[in-house]
Parts: structure tokens; sequence; C-alpha cells
């Protein structure tokens, strides 16, 4: 068992609710690779460097997880076919990567729950800038 | 006063921006990191300007290279 990162787009008009509803899609999807998820991220809506499939926005999702080695490609075909994902990007990570980003990943978590309020405003106001 | 100042900046050393931060892995989706390390154009900068060390050039264009995959950098400014 390999450790991945997965980088989806999603589209940008999605409510919530439906991006959980991809979330869950995506998990089933790598169970059925025989992978499960590490971690995940939801960077939420970013401007987009250029157009994809003429959307100037996208909803970013990150995504740790394992997955059988030679199973890859069948997993970006599913991205492929799967509607709501306008763009992917799947890395292989070593051992040691992904032991530094758990890592990281608890010190987040331990450190006051105030500090992520603070940099969620700052986001919003560096969209209205936009 | 004026060609002193050219001498110093001609011999001054340039120092690798990771080296000095001991940055171990560069992460692709860091886009503040990589920002000043692209042109205005959208170009990878060259070592031989931006001072970067070889090691830390290669993972830094590998890194530029996947954040353009993902829409996060440009491969070419928009007009």
């Amino acid at each position: 068992m390999r450790n991945y990162q997965s980088v989806l787009i999603l589209k940008p008009d999605l409510e919530e609710a439906q991006v959980d509803q991809s979330v869950e899609k995506i998990t089933s999807i790598l169970k059925k690779f025989g992978g499960s998820i590490l971690k995940l991220d939801k960077w939420g809506k970013k401007r987009l460097a250029y157009r994809v499939k003429k959307n100037k926005f996208g909803y970013y999702l990150n995504i740790y997880h394992t997955c059988e080695p030679g199973k890859v490609p069948d997993l970006e075909k599913e991205y492929q076919l799967y509607e709501l994902v306008i763009k992917y990007l799947v890395i292989r990570l070593e051992a040691r990567d992904i032991e530094r980003v758990m890592s990281q990943a608890a010190e987040v978590s331990e450190s006051s729950e105030t500090d992520g309020e603070e940099n969620s405003k700052k986001d919003s106001t560096a969209e209205e800038s936009d | 006063m004026k060609n002193q100042r050219k001498k110093r900046t001609l011999f001054m050393q340039k120092i690798c921006r990771f080296c000095s931060e001991k940055i171990q892995y560069i992460d692709f989706f860091d886009t503040k990191l990589l920002k000043p390390l692209i042109s205005e154009r959208g170009k990878i900068v060259p070592s031989r300007i931006s001072g970067n060390c070889a090691r830390h050039q290669r993972q830094m264009t590998e890194a530029i290279k996947r954040a353009r995959s993902i829409a996060l950098l440009p491969f070419s400014v928009e007009h």
C-alpha cells in the first residue's frame, strides 16, 4: 500500500451539501481501489490561475490517502468520469513525507482554535478584495 | 559612491532561500513560497538569478510544474 496525495478541483457553484456528497463518493471510489483517506483538507473556493473548462473559480479538495500501487490509472479514470471534478492531480508521497504531513496536522489541531477563525476571516476579506 | 555600490552588488553572494530557511520538502501548493520564483511572465526564475542551490532548484522546479498543472500557478500570463 502506497501513500498518495490527490488534489481535486470541483465546480465552483456547489453548495456545502454537494461538496460533502462528493467527498463521500470519492471515499467510496478510494475504497474500491483498496485505499482509505488519511487526511482531508477543504481549501474552499479559489481563483484559478487559468480557465479550466470555462471556469474561473474552483473548489479545491486536498486528500492524503492510500491506494493499491497498480490502481492509480483506474483511480484517475474515475476522477475523469466524475462530472463534478474539473481537474485533478495525483502524486505519490514517500513514507517520510506522509509522516511529516501527519505530524503537521497534529500540531495544527493542538494549537488553539481561535487561530483558525482568524485565518478564515482573513481569507474572506482577501476574496472580497478580488 | 555610485561605483562602490555597483561593485558591491556585483560581488554580493547569493544565498539559497530554501537552505537558509531549512526547508526539507517544498510543497507544490505553497504558492506564497513559489510566487517569488516565477517571473512576471510566469516563467521559472533560473538559479543563476535566484541564487538557489542546485538541489533546491530541482525540487522547486518540480513543485512549480505541479502547481501549474492544478491551476495554482499560471503556465503563462493571461491576456
